[in-house]
């Protein structure tokens, strides 16, 4: 039996703190393991992602099957319509909103190579920071392209933008990987509020936007702002919602005391604390709510009930789900029934996704949305089925495109309209000329198994629908790499 | 306008540009130009104010941050100029809204550089009339008859079997009836120009020394495109990380290096071009005039501006300072704007190109222009 390469660490640091007297002593004696990759064993079964049969859809336009893959889905991979085909849309999104019952093996086994989003909190400050990223980075790549549980990493993916972190700032380059895991990752598809606490508190955050050095020792010391105004303008009730510049600096008083431990004796760095010496423990009124003196720590819980009750909170989600599943500009109607749903089930995800995909303005969005660097490039490599460990070329285009994961700046994240992304056509092209021709690196795609399967009908899956006499001629003349270079292929 | 050597035709040869460096984060003016004249400022701030022995002496009120010293030679030439106290009426605090409205010029669709290029297009507009150095377009160039976001031009090529790709491309984008259609005809017309473009080896004049940075390499290849005569009108390139709520001298020391760096380089670079060319740089908002517990400051008002090049009558703050006591700031401890970023913009724009009207510009807004040019 092999033992894992963190089942290795642990034991040298298991060794080191026998032999010495303070845990924190260990990751000093660990640099040179931290560079000592081991290589995967050299045969590694890896389960077919994309099983057949394969069918493409016959129809001049998206039909209701391609456009469910298009928005529940980063786009239909090989044998996707065919499946969902039989087993009718509602049943598919049924199916998507239980990710844990999903067999998700293709996924997990291609993931494993990126050992350290598995790493626990405590020992994540003993890797390079550098090597956390690259993986974290992969391992969304790879779950966006091989996961069966398509809608969650969909999810996923909204959240993290709704909760942007730039990993690079201070000690989210370390705390960034337990974020994702442990904050979003662990309540995409479950309940609001619980993802918005886990937030909260999350030290990764606490560091982003300084709420780590939120205090108020003495009357004296003034608060930092930095967390309790995208609280409530990014994070529940959005700009213009009614709060005001007090409500902010009363926000900010209610969140002072936590802290993420710096490394010291017997600390366990990045480990989030409550400071009651750090507290401003007075009595705040928020939103017009008294949230009343001495509830200490408890105030957080305080804040994030007022906001929940607050009808902005369930608009502005609302809002931002259905410019990210309809369109930049979704209407009224779908827009009120999701945030209906958000208050009536008090945030519960799948209810607010299952009131979205059942309005009619869902399926009459067909195309609606212009795909961001992210999605056209997945999309593109579940289309053609491709195989690969999303090395650094694929992320490299991401950068190029300017949407690589977890480096935005500033806590608003990645825009999610067109307007934005329309300058990146260029690495479009430049990334399906590569993947087309074979010289985008570490990336194969099976053309020939692609060509024995559908046939003539290759272009139509790669379009999601028939293509047009133009689409035809372009693909005759330049194959697929014209295709998903096309202004169709931009769309979903 | 002497005829250059340039060898691309036509639409450049009577160009005037207008490049925009936004400071995202809210720079702090009172650490790039801080009042050293002004006692309240060494009160409100006893640890990160810059020390009036350190600063370099602009006139009896403000010192330049010493980090920027390379400026100092440009506004000795009275080539830039100052303005202090500016901002927007944006008073959310906001960086995405402050900066969505400094950038819209407006509660109006598209942003103020698009408005500006299509209120002033001759209908010549070439693939690199706007270009935003980067990886995606500002909101300040939505809009804009034409524009592309490219990081450097080196590496625009899809390789030497690119023809018959991008004959198919140009036949399907043609086509194509939404906004997606003509980006895709802008990103092939500019990817033509750039081809001319990467195949010359540049130099750049008057022992300009750029640094090896993502702002400096910008500006070098913003000069190279007007040196060319592409008939660039606007560029735009951001400067990320002002955001300095904590330690504020270890968040913008660096960033002012960076920034006084690649102005002095582009500036000496240009030469005689900086007479048509304005170089801005702007940022969302500037800071609270009190420090915070943790050495840095929090969102505030007023911030600075600067104008370099174009005819401005530089060597000069313009400001309309009443001073940092507690009784001049507003809301929580705040600079006050007592200048609108508009009213700095608006005369440059009309320096630029006359027969645009200001109004067109910044719907909705009453200008009064700041004697930027003296």
């Amino acid at each position: 039996m092999n033992l894992s390469r963190r089942d290795f660490l642990w034991m040298a640091g298991a060794a080191t703190v026998v032999s010495t007297t303070g845990c924190d002593l260990a990751p000093k004696m660990i640099p040179e393991l931290k560079l000592a990759k081991l290589a995967p064993p050299s045969f590694w079964p890896v389960a077919d992602p994309f099983p057949g049969p394969y069918v493409a859809p016959a129809g001049t336009e998206k039909d209701a099957v391609s456009h469910a893959l298009s928005r529940m889905a980063y786009g239909p991979a090989p044998g996707d319509y065919a499946r969902v085909s039989a087993l009718g849309v509602e049943a598919y999104l049924e199916e998507q909103l239980s990710p844990d019952a999903i067999d998700d093996k293709p996924c997990d086994q291609r993931i494993r190579l990126c050992e350290t989003i598995f790493v626990p909190g405590r020992e994540l400050y003993e890797y390079q920071e550098t090597l956390l990223l690259e993986e974290l980075t992969r391992a969304t790549l790879l779950r966006a392209v091989y996961s069966k549980r398509q809608l969650y990493e969909v999810m996923v993916g909204f959240w993290t933008d709704h909760f942007n972190i730039d990993s690079s700032k201070g000690d989210c380059q370390w705390l960034k990987t337990m974020d994702d895991r442990e904050v979003i990752r662990k309540h995409a598809l479950g309940k609001f509020p619980e993802l918005l606490r886990a937030v909260v508190l999350s030290p990764a955050m606490l560091w982003y936007l300084d709420g780590r050095v939120n205090r108020r020792a003495t009357e004296d010391e003034q608060p930092n702002e930095n967390y309790a105004r995208e609280l409530l303008e990014l994070h529940s009730l959005g700009v213009h919602a009614g709060y005001s510049q007090q409500d902010v600096m009363e926000v900010a008083r209610c969140l002072t005391g936590w802290t993420v431990q710096e490394p010291g004796w017997l600390k366990r760095r990045g480990r989030v604390k409550f400071n009651p010496d750090l507290h401003d423990d007075g009595a705040k009124e928020v939103l017009g709510v008294t949230v009343p003196s001495g509830l200490g720590e408890g105030d957080v819980e305080r804040v994030i009930e007022i906001v929940m009750k607050n009808p902005e909170t369930g608009h502005f989600i609302a809002t931002k789900l259905c410019r990210r599943f309809v369109s930049d500009t979704p209407g009224i109607e779908i827009v009120d029934t999701v945030a209906s749903a958000f208050r009536k089930s008090e945030g519960d995800i799948p209810t607010m996704l299952r009131a979205l995909f059942a309005h009619p303005e869902f399926l009459q969005s067909r195309d609606a949305k212009f795909k961001r660097p992210f999605r056209f490039a997945v999309s593109a490599l579940r289309a053609t089925g491709a195989s690969g460990k999303m090395k650094s070329p694929v992320s490299e285009y991401l950068v190029r495109m300017g949407h690589a994961p977890f480096q935005y700046p500033t806590p608003e994240g990645y825009a999610d309209e067109a307007a934005p992304w329309l300058g990146t056509l260029f690495w479009r092209w430049h990334m399906a000329d590569a993947l087309a021709n074979g010289t985008l690196d570490g990336v194969e795609v099976d053309w020939d198994r692609l060509r024995e399967n559908f046939g003539d009908a290759l272009a139509s899956h790669l379009l999601a629908r028939a293509p047009s006499d133009l689409e035809r001629n372009a693909y005759n003349e330049s194959g697929p790499a014209a295709l998903i270079a096309s202004p169709a292929f931009q769309r979903y | 306008m002497a005829q250059g050597t340039g060898f691309v035709d036509g639409i450049g040869d009577n160009q005037n540009t207008v490049v925009v460096i936004f400071l995202r984060g809210g720079a702090d003016g009172l650490t790039l130009v801080p009042p050293v004249g002004d006692d309240a400022y060494y009160r409100a701030r006893p640890y990160i104010s810059i020390k009036k022995k350190d600063a370099i002496a602009l006139d009896g009120t403000f010192g330049l941050n010493p980090e920027m010293a390379a400026l100092k030679p440009l506004y000795d030439d009275h080539a830039l100029a100052i303005v202090h106290g500016v901002g927007s009426e944006d008073s959310s605090r906001s960086h995405f809204e402050a900066q969505d409205l400094m950038e819209q010029g407006g509660a109006t669709a598209g942003g103020w550089i698009g408005r500006y290029l299509r209120a002033s297009s001759l209908g010549n507009d070439g693939p690199l009339t706007a270009v935003a150095i980067g990886k995606s377009l500002p909101v300040s160039l939505r809009g804009a008859p034409s524009s592309v976001a490219m990081e450097s031009f080196e590496t625009l090529s899809l390789g030497a079997e690119e023809a018959p790709f991008l004959s198919a491309l140009q036949k399907m984008y043609a086509h194509e009836k939404s906004g997606i259609g003509k980006a895709g005809l802008d990103s092939l017309a500019a990817m033509d120009r750039i081809k001319t473009m990467r195949e010359t080896d540049y130099q750049p004049g008057g022992g300009a020394e750029y640094g090896d940075d993502s702002l400096s390499r910008g500006l070098r290849q913003v000069a190279q495109l007007i040196k060319a005569k592409v008939g660039l009108k606007a560029a735009t390139i951001d400067l990320d990380g002002w955001d300095s709520h904590i330690v504020t001298g270890a968040v913008m020391n660096p960033l002012m290096q960076r920034l006084s760096t690649a102005m002095s380089a582009f500036y000496l670079d240009l030469d005689r071009y900086m007479e048509t060319t304005t170089l801005l740089v702007m940022t969302e908002f500037g800071r609270r005039v009190y420090e915070n517990a943790s050495f840095g400051t929090d969102h505030g008002r007023g911030s600075i501006m600067m104008a370099l090049g174009g005819g401005v009558a530089g060597g000069r703050v313009l400001s309309d300072w009443a001073g940092l006591e507690e009784d001049n700031l507003e809301g929580p401890g705040d600079l006050p704007v007592t200048i609108n970023y508009r009213d700095v913009l608006a005369p440059i724009l009309q320096n630029h190109a006359s027969h645009v009207d200001p109004g067109a510009v910044f719907p909705g807004y009453e200008i009064s222009p700041v004697a930027i040019f003296g």
